[in-house]
């Protein structure tokens, strides 16, 4: 699973970012490494980009950096 | 001679760094008050900012450099800090630390503390910290770290002589911690797997000493590590480079089989996981989070819906503003350079020299200074965005769309204030981290119309499509909006192709800006573009007065004879005044016919035939140089009717629509051309400000390329639709 599957108010535990050089690398430097949680805002219209709440701060990504960010769930995904 | 210890030296340099959004440039403000100088890095349009400050016989020398995240090499902002710090060797880094957002921020401050130069961390916004529950216990960080840390809220100025307190403490350790090499031994550990691999490259690189010297061993070993290239290309200077790489590598890969992820990421990962067991000691949150002031303001601003049309608003305020506000003292500055021109004229007397003065100088000058208001007003406007947050809020909203045609959301505002003057427009480019997006956003910039355009659009569409002239207008701004796009699209797609730029944007709390940041920002932006623009443009308007003025031709008395006739026969009636503003006219036509422009315009005539324009436009073309709306004054004196003629003129009108060589085509094809062709001067020196000579030269040849071809295109398409062709009977 990846952060863009995750709906806005989600929250989420990081496993790791995919390999694909510098947008990975920065990402990484960003915060989002392994077991660093996080939660999806909201997104913006036509869902890109997301808003992510990570290690105490806010970040704006798009979709397509997203998809590179491996995490597993936490807490119920269904209620808002 | 004997160097003196760092605790007695007399002026120490101190480099400001830190993160975006952790209000480096108010603690700067307060470190250094006015005593300000602001330039570039060598080589690049990354600002510079250095500052002094006076203390008990010491002088502190503060160097700001630019805000960064991380010290890989993927941004310039970043390679410009890392060099500033491993070439210039400064005596001491302060770290700008962010306390509301401390696991971030540390991790760029650890790497600092790598580069062997000592380190001190400045809490900064503290005051917020505490507000939000965040306590930080900061003997207890400092002694875990091995970095003092120092609490201040930049903005009130608060923390400042504490802060400079640790510099001296921190400085006057130096020696003694490079000795013992106690600095490097308290960087961070990255775990036994790591530092097994860590230590030996460590060994190896200290083996040769002098370079050694040069390099901190352990961050070079680390950044090999992380495959920094830059690194690498460092390395070579080694006596045994090659070895050391091929170690390197090998163990880059024994990491990445070992981990099942790649090295740098790995890196990466260990200092977060250092930073958190460093802050679980000494970070406290004692407050539940509520909901925020900000969170509260972006479930509207950045709702799905609402972004968008708020933006729009936003902007349409800024442009609104800007432009409406601007034109009060714009109009008051062109007066002063009428009056001063007036002035000189009773005192010079007439000839080269008044010509000269008036016409050269001063309306070069005065053409220079009628955008300051503007770009003070702008400058105000966008750097009140920026402070408060607003930007990124902006790139939310825009990005999708702009993405799309390989923009970034922040282009969006740059491109937009096209619309008014393209000078500005390209100065706020600056707010684009990525240089390739910088270059792009400024190449399509000036098709977006300028307001300059828009006079010779409202006389061509006035003069033939007089019925729908408003329609053809708006046709014209929509096909510049289209070409941009596309434009933008095609140079992302060729010369400046490369990996996708990370839309990884921090997206800060809203925060009350400072009137003395803002006001500083203000001047800066407004004293570089007075510099670096106005040595230029001045130069460029005395060449175009050069070639409209040289060589001086007076029309031979026969020829006004027999003008002052033929005029008296079409006009009977005509009272003296009349007829000698004619004249005035017929004998400005004449020497501007004969000067170097006129003769330019003739010879490149041929060049603009499958346009289908006469020499007459090939020149006006020339002289829009100085300034688009200068074209229509310059058709005025050619087609004999004034120098003083405007767009609304109906003279002007019907003396184009009574020339056989026009007709609504070539009208068209014209109002196109000059849509698409290089900008005015001031924007040319404004590209070459920004992006350099090279960038100058593309931009320029890439504008008159695509204006010509799709003027020659429209041409010629329209001639075979059969549209209203010039009559060839001449």
């Amino acid at each position: 699973m990846v952060v863009s599957d995750a709906p806005a108010g989600a929250s989420f535990r990081v496993i790791g970012v995919k390999t694909c050089k510098e947008v990975g690398k920065r990402l990484a430097d960003m915060g989002f490494t392994e077991g660093a949680e996080g939660e999806v805002v909201r997104s913006g219209f036509l869902h890109d980009p997301l808003q992510v709440k990570i290690r105490g701060y806010d970040i704006l990504i798009r979709r397509s950096e997203a998809d590179d960010i491996e995490i597993t769930p936490v807490g119920d995904w269904d209620t808002p | 001679m004997t160097r003196l210890g760092d605790a007695e030296k007399s002026s120490l340099r101190v480099a400001l760094a830190g993160n975006p959004n952790a209000g480096k440039t108010s603690l700067f403000n307060a470190l250094t008050g006015a005593h300000h100088k602001v330039g570039n890095y060598p080589g690049v349009t990354v600002e510079k900012r250095e500052g002094s400050r006076l203390r008990d016989g010491r002088v502190y020398h503060f160097v700001d450099l630019p805000g960064i995240y991380s010290l890989t090499a993927y941004s310039i902002d970043e390679v410009v800090a890392r060099d500033f710090i491993l070439d210039e060797k400064p005596d001491l880094i302060v770290d700008v630390l962010d306390s509301t957002n401390l696991e971030r921020n540390l991790f760029l401050c650890l790497q600092f503390q790598e580069l062997g130069i000592p380190v001190v961390g400045a809490l900064n916004m503290s005051d917020e910290a505490a507000a939000k529950g965040i306590k930080i216990d900061v003997d207890a960080l400092s002694a875990v770290l091995g970095i003092p840390m120092v609490r201040t809220v930049g903005s009130k100025g608060s923390g400042v002589v504490d802060l400079l307190d640790s510099i001296d403490a921190t400085a006057g350790n130096r020696r003694a911690a490079f000795c013992n090499n106690s600095s490097s031994a308290r960087s961070i550990h990255y775990g036994q797997e790591i530092e097994s691999r860590v230590e030996p490259l460590e060994a190896a690189i200290d083996a040769d000493a002098p370079f050694a010297a040069r390099f901190p061993a352990r961050w070079l070993a680390i950044k090999l590590l992380e495959k920094d290239a830059n690194a690498y290309e460092r390395l070579a200077a080694h006596k045994n480079a090659t070895a050391i790489a091929a170690q390197a590598k090998e163990s880059v890969a024994w990491i990445e089989k070992h981990y099942a992820k790649d090295a740098e990421i790995v890196i990466s990962e260990q200092r977060y996981g250092y930073i958190r067991g460093a802050a679980k000691e000494t970070v406290k949150l004692v407050k539940r989070p509520t909901l925020s002031l900000t969170e509260g303001i972006d479930r509207v601003i950045m709702n799905r819906f609402l972004a968008l049309p708020i933006f729009i608003l936003v902007l349409w305020g800024v442009f609104k503003l800007t432009f409406a506000l601007g034109a009060y003292p714009q109009g008051w500055l062109e007066f002063f350079f009428g009056w001063l021109g007036g002035a000189v004229t009773s005192v010079v007397p007439e000839g080269f020299l008044r010509s000269l003065l008036v016409k050269g100088i001063i309306g070069g000058v005065g053409s220079v200074f009628s955008f300051v208001p503007l770009i003070i007003i702008l400058f105000f406007l966008l750097s009140l965005l920026e402070d408060v947050g607003y930007m990124s809020r902006a790139a939310f909203a825009t990005d999708k769309f702009l993405h799309a045609f390989g923009l970034h959301g922040q282009s969006v505002f740059p491109m937009i204030l096209g619309f008014g003057c393209s000078v500005p427009a390209i100065m706020a480019a600056r707010t684009l981290k990525s240089r390739r997006d910088r270059i792009v956003t400024i190449l399509v910039i000036p098709f977006m119309s300028c307001g300059a355009k828009l006079p010779v659009y409202v006389l061509l569409a006035g003069a033939f499509f007089s019925k729908n002239a408003a329609n053809i207008v708006m046709l014209v701004y929509a096909i510049g909006t289209a070409l941009s796009l596309i434009s933008a699209f095609v140079l992302k797609k060729t010369i400046l192709r490369g990996g996708p730029t990370p839309f990884v944007m921090e997206l800060p709390p809203y925060r009350a800006p400072t009137l003395q940041g803002l006001l500083w920002h203000v001047w800066e932006k407004t004293w570089q573009y007075i510099k670096k623009a106005g040595t230029i443009i001045m130069a460029a308007a005395i060449l175009i007065w050069a070639i409209t003025s040289f060589p001086i031709y007076q029309l031979p008395q026969s020829q006004i004879d027999s003008l002052t006739t033929s005029y008296k026969a079409k006009n009977a009636g005509a009272d003296q005044q009349a007829l000698t503003s004619y004249l005035e006219t017929a004998k400005a036509g004449a020497s501007l016919e004969y000067s170097v422009a006129g003769s330019i315009g003739k010879f490149i005539e041929p060049v603009f035939r499958p346009l289908g324009f006469d020499w007459k436009i090939s020149v006006a073309t020339v002289t829009g140089f100085a300034a688009k709306e200068v074209i229509v004054s310059t058709l005025g004196i050619l087609y004999r009717v004034g120098a003083k003629e405007n767009e609304e003129s109906v003279g002007l009108r019907d003396a184009l629509r009574a020339d056989s060589q026009f007709s609504p085509l070539v009208a068209f094809v014209l109002m196109l051309f000059v849509l698409v062709i290089p900008p005015c001067f001031a924007a040319l020196s404004t590209i070459k400000a920004e992006l350099g000579w090279g960038w100058l030269g593309f931009a320029f040849v890439f504008m008159l390329t695509l204006g010509w071809c799709l003027g020659a295109a429209a041409y010629q398409i329209g001639l075979l639709a059969g549209a209203a062709a010039p009559a060839v009977a001449s």
